[in-house]
């Protein structure tokens, strides 16, 4: 397997768009990414607890726990250190008592639940939760995982050099054998996608499955994604649906512009239901979801943003073509993928020592 | 476009880039690729997975994303997949997978466990058996029936063996996980007319009405969005503004259980607009039909003639202005101009007295105007009126499907609900045109080859010709002594109704079963939980179903003879069965002399069983997913990897017990027994019987698809190899069983699927009384009822006068139970049940997020964690189903809350379409909007609260 030596400067970007208007939370890309890079079975390498990709029910506290508050990122082209978030922040990585209930002889005065300390957070922990009230309560959907930043905050932390941004394709990656596991990456990333690893005290995140883009395949998030809204491709792809939807249509947006970092997921903002009135009727003039609370995620531009989703949808519901929906439809599963649409299936990868 | 980076970033990029550990490229290796589907009853499910092995175990799974693209102009499927398909080796490796026989040591119950060989496992099983069979007879031997965990490789051995050739009794699944959708029977003769698959693009407007997509539908849901973005406007209906809601352009609070209102409210609106048609009103349905206003019956051909038929019913003809025949060979009227209007016309009846008639419409229509006026509608459902005279409008203008899951039948007048969600699509010919329908499901299309294998008596291509040769003859026979008028799907039911009353389909409708034997007699009888407008005591209304022969031949086991053997097969009665875990421990259990559980997972019901068997699981042996008519495909799973610890699979399981039973009644002597139905039941050949020679089940697989392709479904040389390498078969026809006809539709590959067509378009009869979708009923008891028509009423007080309902659903993180304890998927929610509770309910009673709560009712209580959101009305509660009772403290969940109350209606018979025949017309038990109150929990010091009612401290019997 060879590749291309790195040269000065990453001299292009893989970018992904999440339509949350089709995420269902469904929590199959978290699966899809754990099951690859942190299953960790025999609680060997110390990833058990990590969810690199997660998907939670905003507004809400999120994972880690409130990191929405943590800082980060640049203020005024100055790194910020941030808070670092605990394991408790994480949560999650329980372990449970099927022995003790199947086999304990103890009836049922033990019942199945996670052993150790009381679980208090985890990975989606509110989960459907939401905010507003009945019947104009409001939630939907958020995939995190790395941004890939443009501008990586945890890059220019790292006092080690153990992180880098790839060259070929943008990828902010980790030099695990360099890492020092000082954790000022986890600080200083606004997104508080680094977790550390306790075992190996390293720092470890998303690697954007470069090993699967490496052979044409797209990330596991995206390829199991069943809601078919993960897009990824490189953002300078003029043709490719990512750079319609970030630049032509501007409806894929970034999260937290304001942390200065150059975020390289984007994603269509959610629309909602209509409000309904106090005697029941629809209110088509104020949103469900408050505008304010969307900028805040999303940046100023994203009442333009749905403001355009709104006009192309009604264009086909009045029996009129709209490119806009064409691209988010999806025609063709594979248009997803840009040049990433290698079946895994079809690869042999043999494990080193049985080549 | 090369990206900006800062300085400090690019010395990193040339640094660091070399330095990356190959750890990463060595994870993501692999042996070798096999196919592999999840073989449960995830309907419709059939996602296509790759699992990549390595050292002869799976590391992962990944979506095969091999869905064709047949339909232009619509999105293709892929990837097809969801959470549980990509988390299922954990299960497969999971710590909830049993590796070895268990037989229990000690009380039932109670958890302790001794290892023990298969021989001696089923040595011990025969020996129950054949004592069940010799004293009290086979029908004391119960399956109960459930497709959940194992498949097609679960359900057919098991069916084969304890009930084909012993003559045992197999609960009909369709009421063990209540599935069914009543209301579409007492419509349309047949509840599972599939919805569409590719139809999406059609429909400009989706009422997601009792289903929540987002949760049950994660493979599929994509078709909604991607619908919406092409022009559909989506709608949904529900109490709580919960998940489905999300993505929706309206939604619409209606107050629990009384969907009906709304639907009626809608109705009226469009008739009263004149928004309906008029041409499948009166040629699909049964509107135009006269009935007596003396009687509120129908107009008979009894009626006006001397030995007329019961069966013939007539229209006004406005063209000849007199009676017309109502044609029972077509729906089209030809010359005859049916009357819809209100205006009563004398019919001389035969003794010569005179009566007044209207069509049933004018009925429907004074009905409507009567108690379902938008505003009168809107303040039984809590919907806008204008909101329902606006929506009324859009169903009427707009090509409109509703999309409906199995929640609606769960409630107590659920049939009335989907009476009046089909009478808004009927008044708005919204069925059997391609975007329209409403959601049901359905088996069938399948796997021909294992049918054919129960009727062969040797292997081999040469015994399958005789069969299907038979077959052949047999059709004929059929098709020659049915009367003239019956169409093939009509002919086909009136087969299998009698196939069943004679013992032969080995299903019975479980509500016998329960009502006699699991002690639902007294709960059922308890007027406080039922309808009030039952006029008598549910007891006499399932006497006079008995007296009446309406149930004849499928009451088993017989009241006298209480059940003795317990089998579950994948299954989780103490976690499904509507009426409680507790409920069965106490009545169920104490009569059953064995009970035993074949499974790949330690379920509550296999922790409370004599005997554990371990199966082995989806990756471990050859299995399909149960293929539907909709989907024209058959989905393999491959064996690719070797069974954890000694499990087997179904067919070894099932075929090593055929073989100890040979053994051990060969030293009893036993050769022969006859069942209550006079069947005969030879045990000197049962092995054979059983296998005919086959015992590899990979060869007895290559036989099924073989015989398959043999009976025409598939291409010729279709066979276990083929399947193994391209991981499916297209079914190149549907077959000709009488599920695939209740589709009535020509489904071919590559073109979107509508079932009814061939009512809508070929103008073929419906198999109902009427032969037309049949809103009005005029069975005695539905008159009595008030639900000749469709109606509102209110849902029952069940588990007694209470504040809260209890609404629940199909939960987000497991398919049924089997994946509820998937280590991986625990970590996606809060990895123990909650209850959903508004912060509005929840604050009124001192409650907090996350705090243990005591939910009771007259029934009983369990304790559980709250989770508060906004999104649920106040006044309702939800617990999602799915978690194992063992998940919960004392192991009592809402099942044990649930009164698990059946419906006195449906027991009706006697009466046309009314009739049982498996997975259709039946009772079946209830759990939605149980009444229930929440308490806070006063503890001091102890987390544990006080024991709960039927709790013994230090009792040796674990309720």
């Amino acid at each position: 397997m060879s590749r291309a030596l790195p040269q000065e400067k990453s001299s292009r970007q893989i970018a992904m768009v999440f339509d949350l208007n089709k995420c269902i939370g469904c929590q199959t890309c978290a699966v899809a990414c754990k099951m690859l890079w942190t299953r960790d079975d025999d609680r060997q390498d110390g990833t058990d607890y990590m969810w690199w990709c997660s998907v939670n029910t905003m507004p809400g506290r999120g994972y880690p726990k409130d990191w929405e508050q943590m800082g980060g990122g640049y203020r005024d082209g100055a790194l910020q250190q941030g808070v670092l978030p605990t394991r408790a922040d994480f949560g999650g990585g329980w372990d449970f008592n099927y022995e003790e209930v199947y086999y304990g002889g103890k009836g049922t005065s033990a019942h199945l639940e996670p052993v150790g300390e009381e679980s208090s957070w985890g990975p989606n922990w509110d989960e459907d939760q939401g905010a507003g009230e009945w019947p104009n309560s409001y939630f939907f959907y958020l995939p995190r995982l790395c941004n890939h930043c443009t501008h990586p905050a945890c890059v220019e932390a790292c006092p080690s050099g153990a992180m880098f941004k790839r060259e070929e394709d943008g990828l902010v990656l980790r030099d695990e054998e360099r890492c020092q596991g000082n954790q000022a990456c986890a600080e200083a990333c606004p997104y508080k996608k680094i977790f550390f690893n306790y075992q190996r005290q390293i720092s470890q995140q998303c690697i954007m499955c470069f090993p699967r883009l490496e052979q044409g395949v797209a990330p596991a998030c995206a390829r199991q994604c069943p809601g078919r809204l993960v897009f990824v491709g490189y953002l300078d792809d003029t043709e490719g649906p990512i750079h319609k939807l970030v630049h032509e249509w501007q409806v894929a947006l970034p999260l937290h512009p304001e942390y200065g970092t150059g975020p390289n997921v984007f994603y269509v903002p959610p629309l909602a239901p209509a409000r309904l009135n106090e005697d029941g009727s629809p209110d088509e003039e104020h949103p469900r979801i408050p505008l304010d609370y969307l900028e805040g995620l999303f940046g100023p531009n994203v009442g333009t943003a749905l403001d355009t989703l709104k006009t192309e949808m009604a264009k086909t519901r009045a029996g009129k073509k709209s490119k806009l929906m064409d691209i988010l439809t999806v025609y063709h599963w594979n248009d997803l993928f840009g040049p990433f649409t290698r079946d895994p299936a079809t690869l042999k990868l043999t494990p080193v020592g049985k080549r | 476009m090369a990206t900006k980076t800062t300085r400090r970033t690019r010395q990193r990029t040339i640094a660091g880039a070399a330095r990356v550990t190959s750890s990463y490229r060595n994870k993501w290796t692999w042996d070798n690729v096999a196919w592999a589907t999840h073989c449960v009853d995830c309907y419709p499910g059939s996602c296509m997975y790759h699992i990549y092995l390595k050292d002869g175990k799976v590391a992962f799974e990944e979506v095969a994303g091999s869905a064709p693209a047949d339909i232009k102009g619509v999105p293709d499927k892929n990837p097809m997949g969801c959470q549980k398909g990509a988390a299922w080796s954990r299960t497969l490796y999971g710590q909830e997978r049993v590796l070895h026989p268990l037989r229990r040591v000690g009380e039932r119950g109670e958890g302790n466990w001794e290892q023990v060989s298969w021989d001696e496992a089923l040595e011990d099983i025969a020996e129950h058996i054949l004592d069940a069979i010799q004293e009290a007879g086979p029908e004391t031997i119960v399956h109960e029936m459930t497709p959940a965990e194992g498949g097609t490789m679960a359900v057919w051995p098991t069916q084969r063996l304890l009930v084909n050739l012993l003559g045992g009794v197999a609960t009909d699944v369709n009421a063990v996980i209540n599935d069914f959708q009543p209301g579409h029977y007492i419509t349309w003769g047949k509840f599972n007319p599939a919805s569409g698959a590719g139809s999406e693009p059609w429909t400009k407007l989706r009422l997601i009405w009792h289903c929540n997509p987002v949760y049950t539908q994660i493979p599929n849901y994509h078709a909604i969005a991607e619908g919406r973005y092409q022009g559909c406007e989506v709608v949904h209906i529900a109490p709580d503004a919960g998940p489905s809601s999300i993505h929706a352009d309206y939604f619409f609070s209606v107050r629990p259980g009384t969907d009906a209102a709304l639907a009626l409210g809608m109705c009226r609106t469009i008739i009263e607009e004149r928004l309906f048609s008029e041409r499948f009103v009166k040629e699909q349905t049964d509107l135009p039909l006269l009935v007596r206003l003396d009687t509120k019956r129908f107009l008979r051909e009894s009626d006006i003639e001397a030995g007329g038929s019961d069966e013939q019913f007539y229209a006004w003809d406005t063209a000849k202005r007199g009676i017309a025949k109502a044609p029972k060979t077509t729906l089209r009227w030809g010359r005859v101009k049916p009357a819809l209007d209100a205006r009563r016309r004398q019919v001389r009846l035969a003794d010569g007295t005179r009566v007044a008639v209207v069509p049933a419409f004018s009925l429907l229509r004074e009905r409507l105007n009567r108690d379902y006026t938008p505003q009168r509608a809107s303040e039984v459902c809590g919907v806008n009126a204008e909101v329902i005279r606006s929506l009324a409008r859009k169903v009427a203008s707009k090509r409109t499907s509703i999309f409906m899951g199995m929640n609606v039948c769960k409630y107590y007048h659920g049939d009335l609900m989907q009476r009046a969600m089909l009478l808004l699509l009927g008044l708005t010919s919204n069925w059997g045109r391609l975007g329209s329908g409403i959601g049901s499901w359905s088996p069938g299309s399948g796997l021909e080859g294992q049918g054919i294998f129960s009727q062969k008596e040797r292997p081999g291509l040469a015994e399958t010709r005789r069969v299907l040769a038979m077959r052949a003859q047999l059709q004929q026979m059929t098709e020659a002594q049915s009367a003239t008028s019956d169409t093939p799907e009509i002919a086909a039911i009136d087969a299998i109704v009698r196939a069943t009353r004679a013992g032969m389909t080995g299903m019975v409708p479980p509500a016998f079963f329960w009502y006699h034997h699991c002690g639902y007699r007294e709960r059922w009888n308890n007027p406080e939980w039922g309808d009030p407008t039952m006029r008598r005591s549910f007891d006499e209304y399932l006497q006079e179903a008995s007296d009446s022969g309406w149930w004849e031949g499928v009451v088993k086991p017989a009241p006298d003879k209480p059940p003795r053997v317990l089998f579950e097969v994948g299954g989780n009665m103490l976690r499904r069965q509507r009426g409680g875990r507790t409920h069965l421990l106490q009545h169920l259990w104490p009569k059953l002399k064995l009970i035993v559980s074949v499974d790949w997972r330690m379920s509550t019901t296999g922790r409370f069983s004599d005997y554990v068997l371990p199966a082995s699981q989806h990756y471990e042996k050859p299995n399909f997913h149960l293929a539907s008519a909709a989907l024209l495909q058959l989905k393999y799973s491959d064996n690719a990897a070797e069974p954890q610890g000694e499990s087997l699979s179904e067919w070894d399981i099932f075929r090593l017990l055929a073989q100890k039973i040979e053994a051990r009644a060969k030293e009893r002597g036993l050769v022969e027994y006859t069942d209550s139905a006079g069947r005969a039941h030879r045990l000197d050949n049962l092995y054979y019987a059983m296998t005919l020679g086959i015992e590899d089940v990979n060869k007895l697989v290559d036989e099924w698809v073989r015989d398959t392709a043999e009976a025409g479904m598939m291409a010729k040389g279709e066979s276990l190899k083929t399947m193994r390498k391209k991981g499916h078969a297209d079914f190149t026809r549907v077959g000709e069983n009488v599920y695939t006809l209740n589709q009535a539709t020509d489904a071919e590959p590559g073109k979107p699927y509508t079932s009814l067509q061939w009512h809508t378009e070929k103008r073929v009869p419906y198999p109902t009384l009427t032969r037309r979708a049949q809103f009005y009923i005029d069975h005695p008891w539905f008159l009595e009822a008030g639900e000749e028509l469709p109606v509102h009423k209110e849902n029952p007080k069940m588990g007694g006068d209470y504040p809260l309902v209890l609404t629940s659903g199909h939960n987000r993180w497991s398919i049924h139970s089997m994946n509820i304890t998937n280590r991986m998927l625990l970590q996606t929610h809060r990895g123990r049940p909650h209850l959903v509770m508004s912060p509005i309910d929840a604050s009124d009673r001192h409650i907090a997020d996350g705090e243990e709560v005591r939910v009771h009712n007259d029934v009983g209580s369990f304790f559980v964690p709250v989770k508060l959101s906004p999104s649920v009305m106040p006044g309702q509660v939800i617990c999602y189903n799915g978690w194992d009772p063992y998940q919960f403290r004392e192991w009592r969940g809402p099942m044990d809350v649930e009164p698990g109350m059946v419906k006195w209606l449906h027991m009706a018979g006697g009466y046309g379409h009314l009739r049982y025949w498996p997975i259709q017309w039946q009772p079946t038990p209830v759990d939605r909007a149980v009444r229930v109150d929440v308490a806070k929990i006063e503890t001091t010091t102890s987390t544990r609260p006080a024991l709960a009612a039927g709790q013994r401290e230090g009792s040796r019997v674990f309720l």
